[in-house]
């Protein structure tokens, strides 16, 4: 099972009186089958704290531990853009990531294809598909390596809205059956509360505002009275925050 | 009263109807509108034109007729040489392998150098700096001089054309992979390592890929200049080859004999783009699917155009 610690996290980016704070003494952690939005205004260290999580970027101070029972943990990523190999095929582009070619791994792929609903389009080049469909092959291919835990940047930011809702309830499926762990950023608190049972409220500043469960059944109806409830709930947070104004 | 009852009263009220004449008169103008028919039309005319000035010359001046080849003159000159009836020291085939063998030696050679030279330009700002006015230079240069130069150096061996093909070809290709390598898509690298994709397997599959579109016009550019840089050496520096043999029939005040022999260069140049070229671009192009190849080149004759204004301006 997945853990992510962190203590005391701080990170700064420049000096004297360039010097921004990005993320501020943030004290987390994430355990087992959890969907964690991390949700806050532009500018409030979230993609930040994602990149130290995903290790692109170093904190300045505390520490990150992400490990899955005692192993440092395998981690997979959903991109904002989907990021596929243009002159790559589907099948291949999955390929790419994988650390053998064997008759399992390809088989693998291909059945993380269908649960995306494109196992028919394993030939294809990624230009011959819609924005949304390259972004299921770039969901389909973060699964595929079997990750402990997925860390997802705004990978629907980009569709448009029936699209981006078909693609979350693939999503939660996906969560569902694989039981894995997956850090979603977002700064649509709909969708956060749709999908997560954790939301992470940062604030400008990088300061860790609120921790919100969200306890309701899944699927969840974002018509729903109890969906728009929780999200009412969590966009108050944002208003007494004083994070709505910017 | 439906709508699709109101329409064709209402067409047949605003235009007449054509008759059988008019649809005859119809057809022709359909085919003269196609490209087909425009495509084959240009070679038609250009033979009229040619044939009939000829005729329009002749009447003012007629011993015109002893200089200027006549299109028939040339085409049987053609045929004599495409069935090895040749008055020249070497017959077609073993004139172009000549050269074809000099093409590809020089070609491979400016390729593989340029290639290693624009990967460092491209990745080190330093080496790029030091390179780049060298590589300008080159660039600058007509193909002539370096003819002329080569054949003062090697005098009338296979080195001289080579050496010519290569400096033609090199800027070519150094400025294209240049390019190629400041254009690599660093979202797909940062993508990659994410993954933990191995570096060789990066370099298989995102880095390669990913120049090939500068390499293939790199090659063009370099096949292209490199054929023209080798006939002009060979008119200088060679003893046998296409060039040498276009300088042959000059001398030998045969007219028809320098036309022929430069469309058989202008041929073998369009046979290579339509039998190598073109196919092996559309192998490797074919991700792109909404992209038809014309395209595709016409976006690289843009990205030259632009270096070739650069060389017009310096000269």
């Amino acid at each position: 099972m997945a853990e992510i610690r962190i203590k005391n996290l701080h990170k700064e980016f420049g000096v004297g009186a360039d010097k921004v704070v990005a993320l501020e003494d943030v004290n987390l952690e994430i355990t087992g089958h959890s969907f964690v939005s991390i949700v806050g205004p532009s500018g409030c260290g979230k993609s930040t704290l994602l990149n130290i999580l995903t290790g692109i970027e170093t904190p300045t101070n505390g520490t990150v531990e992400i490990t899955s029972d005692g192993h440092v943990a395998a981690p997979g990523y959903v991109f904002q853009a989907a990021r596929l190999l243009p002159w790559r095929t589907v099948t291949d582009n999955l390929m790419f990531v994988q650390d053998d070619r064997s008759d399992d791994t390809k088989e693998r792929c291909q059945r993380y294809l269908e649960m995306v609903q494109l196992g028919d389009k394993g030939d294809k080049f990624p230009g011959e598909l819609s924005g949304g469909m390259q972004q299921r092959v770039g969901i389909a291919r973060a699964f595929s390596i079997e990750p402990d835990v997925l860390f997802m940047d705004e990978p629907f930011s980009h569709l448009d809205a029936i699209t981006a809702r078909a693609l979350r309830r693939e999503l939660h499926h996906m969560w569902d059956e694989t039981k894995k762990m997956v850090v979603f950023v977002t700064h649509d608190v709909g969708e956060a509360v749709e999908l997560s049972n954790r939301i992470l409220v940062f604030a400008k500043g990088g300061r860790l505002e609120d921790d919100i469960q969200i306890d309701l059944p899944f699927p969840r109806d974002p018509a729903d009275d109890e969906v728009a409830v929780a999200k009412a709930h969590v966009l108050r947070k944002f208003e007494e925050l004083d994070l709505l104004a910017s | 009263m439906t709508v699709t009852d109101t329409r064709p009263s209402a067409g047949t009220g605003s235009q007449p109807v054509p008759s059988p004449a008019h649809r005859l008169i119809g057809l022709p103008a359909k085919i003269a509108k196609s490209p087909n028919f425009a495509r084959i039309l240009f070679p038609i005319a250009l033979f009229a034109v040619w044939e009939l000035s000829l005729i329009a010359v002749e009447e003012i001046w007629p011993f015109a007729v002893d200089v200027l080849p006549t299109p028939s003159e040339v085409g049987g000159f053609m045929w004599d040489e495409f069935i090895t009836d040749t008055l020249a020291r070497k017959n077609l085939y073993e004139t172009f392998f000549i050269s074809l063998r000099r093409l590809l030696s020089g070609f491979l050679i400016a390729m593989v150098l340029g290639t290693a030279l624009g990967l460092a330009m491209g990745l080190s700002r330093a080496t790029n700096a030091f390179c780049h006015d060298w590589t300008m230079a080159i660039l600058a240069m007509p193909a002539l001089a370096w003819a002329l130069f080569n054949s003062i150096i090697f005098g009338f061996d296979d080195r001289g054309p080579i050496l010519t093909v290569i400096l033609a070809g090199i800027p070519f290709v150094i400025v294209n992979v240049r390019e190629g390598v400041r254009n690599t898509p660093r979202e797909l690298f940062d993508m990659a390592r994410s993954f933990k994709v191995p570096q060789s397997k990066v370099i298989r599959h995102v880095l390669v890929p990913s120049l090939m579109p500068f390499m293939f016009a790199a090659a063009r550019y370099c096949f292209s200049i490199g054929w023209k840089g080798l006939v002009i050496a060979e008119v200088f520096g060679g003893q046998d080859g296409a060039g040498w043999t276009i300088k042959f029939w000059y001398d030998a005040h045969r007219a028809h004999g320098v036309v022929g022999y430069a469309a058989f260069f202008v041929i073998f140049a369009i046979l290579f783009e339509r039998l190598v070229f073109e196919p092996i671009s559309r192998r490797a192009f074919r991700w792109r699917p909404q992209i038809s190849t014309e395209v595709v080149e016409e976006a690289f004759g843009e990205h030259h155009e632009h270096y070739g204004e650069e060389e017009t301006a310096r000269h």
